[in-house]
This record gives structure tokens, sequence and C-alpha cells, in this order.
């Protein structure tokens, strides 16, 4: 198991864990922190949209153009920032136990 | 190559009657008339069922049935609204060339819809009178462009409005290979002898011209083929344009037209005489149309990859060449 540290919209910090091999979108979506993950990892819906503590950052894999575009298109209606990623399209793995992140604003 | 293999001529148990694909082409769906304005319907054409629809501006379009959202039959409760097609699960639209154009309640559209279409449509234009529609396997842009025909498109100058339609249990190539099977012109026809035949080919292009001339044709592409008959000193022409409904099953459908001679001359007398040759029987001539004696064989045969052709065939070989180019992917296959 990996071991995620996140903030809520409300605020409250809490841990859950991620199993490795899997998606980080669906661990926080049956963790229920208001990750809807609506299109499962399509790319299309923009309802896993996360806040990845800088220092994390540089650890994940880089964004992929589709990301990039569905990131740019939510930031119509939310604040997008360098550190937004989607979360389901970051596979977990042990070395990203103790990975820090904000969940993103509803979209 | 270049060996006969024995087992294959004594053995047709393993022989297919149809083992291609649909072939790439412009094909005819319809004649325009019978798509209106605002009208939605489903066809059956290249294997599948498509659906097709004019717009309010009167576009034609012809669509994949089946949502990319939610996969409800568009054809089942779709509409046409203003350009697009409406699905009528959720109500997301597509315009003739497959770009999704509105969600109505995402707050977000998905990126993709932006930067491709995501429902599959078939290219489409209007010529001749008719709506025709571009198919390939791997929805590549149309390859060439449908012809210039003065017999069908020019105002003035040519009649008849003599058309036909068959269904033939086979494939295209099956069908088309007759125009260069000189041999059975004699002996499944009755011709009077083999006619010689020229060949040529250009792309997706072929021209022949069988009895020096009697016969002149240009096949543009498997869907399209315009042949003038040359005979008792008149031009007779008959526009093909076949269409595969399945694999194993060819609409064919014709149009035949002639010089506008006036009502009563021998011209006009004898353009009608070789139409009527083109199809059937007609008064004087020994030799049989298509539909008399065609339909028997091509509903009945088997396709022989590797046939045993002899001297005084025509050429065969040539044409499944030529007819290759139409069935992208299948270059290495041994079956056709």
């Amino acid at each position: 198991m990996a071991r995620v540290h996140i903030k809520g919209r409300d605020g409250i910090e809490l841990d859950i864990d991620a199993l490795p091999g899997t998606a980080l979108m669906d661990a926080l979506r049956d963790a229920n922190t208001g990750v809807e993950g609506t299109c499962g990892g399509m790319m299309s819906c923009g309802t896993c949209h996360v806040y990845v503590q800088a220092d994390w950052l540089v650890r994940l894999p880089a964004k992929s153009q589709d990301e990039a575009d569905m990131l740019e298109a939510i930031g119509e209606i939310v604040p997008v920032k360098p550190t937004s990623r989607l979360s389901c399209q970051i596979a977990m793995t042990e070395e990203l136990s103790g990975l820090h992140l904000e969940i993103g604003p509803p979209t | 190559m270049g060996t006969m293999n024995l087992k294959m001529l004594l053995e047709s148990k393993e022989l297919e009657r149809c083992p291609f694909p649909i072939p790439v082409g412009w094909f005819h769906v319809d004649f325009s008339e019978n798509l209106k304005v605002g009208e939605i319907r489903n066809v059956q054409l290249f294997g599948q069922e498509w659906v097709l629809f004019r717009t309010e501006s009167g576009k034609p379009g012809m669509s994949d049935p089946y949502c990319p959202h939610l996969g409800a039959h568009m054809g089942h409760g779709g509409k046409v609204c203003g350009e697009h097609l409406r699905c009528p699960f959720h109500h997301w639209e597509y315009d003739t060339s497959g770009w999704c154009k509105s969600i109505p309640y995402a707050k977000v559209m998905p990126p993709v819809v932006k930067k491709q279409a995501i429902l599959r449509t078939l290219p489409m234009v209007e010529k001749y009178g008719m709506l025709w529609a571009w198919y390939h396997p791997q929805c590549e842009p149309p390859g060439f462009e449908l012809p210039y025909i003065p017999e069908i498109e020019d105002a003035t100058g040519y009649a008849g409005a003599r058309r036909g339609s068959w269904t033939a249990n086979t494939c295209i190539q099956e069908i088309a290979e007759n125009g260069v099977d000189t041999a059975h012109l004699k002996f499944l026809h009755g011709a009077p002898g083999i006619p010689p035949v020229d060949a040529s080919y250009d792309g997706p292009i072929m021209k022949l011209d069988i009895g020096k001339g009697y016969i002149v044709g240009t096949a543009y592409g498997p869907g399209l083929n315009v042949m003038r008959f040359n005979q008792h000193g008149i031009t007779a022409t008959m526009i093909s344009y076949s269409v595969p409904i399945s694999l194993e099953k060819t609409q064919m459908n014709m149009s035949f037209r002639h010089v506008d001679y006036a009502e009563g001359t021998p011209e006009l007398h004898a353009s009608k005489k070789v139409i009527d040759h083109m199809i059937g029987a007609a008064e004087g001539e020994e030799s049989a149309g298509f539909e008399s004696v065609d339909f028997v064989v091509w509903n009945n045969k088997k396709y022989r990859p590797n046939p045993l052709l002899c001297d005084g065939d025509g050429p065969v070989l040539q044409f499944r060449k030529w007819f290759k180019q139409f069935y992208p992917g299948q270059e290495d296959s041994t079956k056709i």
C-alpha cells in the first residue's frame, strides 16, 4: 500500500491508502473525497482534479497533451495551477508513498 | 507463386464465395430525391447499418448509428436539428463530419471533441442526382473524385429514364470480373465469338475496350462504371453503380442513357434496342444480356484465388491485381 496525505475540500487533512498499480483517482473516489472520476480515466470530464504538493510534483510522470488539454478546459470554471493534475493519470507505486496533495474544487 | 496447387484445384471445400472485405470507393447510396430535408433513416450498406440524414440546409450525412457517448442508436428516435444529428438519449449533437457540436448539460466539453470527429461518418457528395458515400475501412479521406458524365449531367442532349436495380448474392469484385472475362461472353451469353479485350489501368481507373470499340467502359473504383455501347451507328450508355450491402450481397444499380433523338427516328429505335440488349434479350440478337445468364453463376460460384486459366481467357489476373488496391491492409492476403 502507498500512503497518500490529502487535504480535503473542507480543509480537513487525512491519510488514505492507495493500492499500487491502480490510479490515484480510484483511491480518492473510494475515500469519498469529492473526487468523482466520472469518465474513468479518459481525460474527458476533469472531475478528478487535484493540486499536488510542489516537492512531489517533480516525482510524478509528466502530463500528456490530453491531460494538459483537459486541465486547460476546466480552467474556465475552476482555478488551474502549475501543480494541477488529473489524479486518474497518476498510477500509484510504492515509491509514491507519502504523496501530499489537495483535492481540487468541484467542477 | 508459379506452381500449380493441385490440391486446391481438386478440393473446393476450403474455398470461400467472397473472401474479400468491403472495398474502398465512392458508392451510390440513394437518389437525391429520396432524402428530404430533415429526414433521417437507417440504411444497410457496407456490411453494417448507417444513419442517413439530410440537414436543414440540405446537406446529406451518413453516420455510424451508435452514439459515441452511451451507445444509443441514433436512427431510432434521433432527429435532425439544424445542421446536426441529435441523439435521442442525451441530446448530444453531431455534424455531418462527425464532430460533436453540442452536449447540452456539460459545463466543460471533453477536449477530444474540439480536436477531432468522434462519430464515424462517411464523406458524401451529390452528383448525377444521387447521393454518394466514400467508404474506406480505415476512414481515409477520398482518394479520387467522381467523374463528369455528360450523358447524365448535361441538361440537354441526352435522354432515357430507364433504370434498373438487381440484387446479386456475391461481392462487387466477382461481378466486375466478368468485364474482363471475355470468354464467358461467347459461352454463357452466346455471343458469336470471343471478343478481343484491351484493358488499361491507371490508379483507381480501369479502361476496357471490348470488341475493338463495341463496348468502351471506364471504371472509377469499384462503385461506378460507365460503359458506352457502340452499335447500329449509335452510342448508348450504361452507367452502373453497384454498392456492397454486405460481404456477400451487392445491389447492382444502373441508369441507361442515349442521345436525345427525335421520336420515331431509326436512331432512337436503335438506341433503345441496344439498351434492351445490355440488360436481357433483344429483338434480333442471339446473345443474352446479364440479367438472364450472369446471376446464376454469381449467386452460386466460389472464388478461386489461384484459378486454372488457359489461352483465350481474358486478363483476369491483371484485373485482380488492379482491384486489390481497394482492399488496403490486405496486401499480403493469399485468399484474395
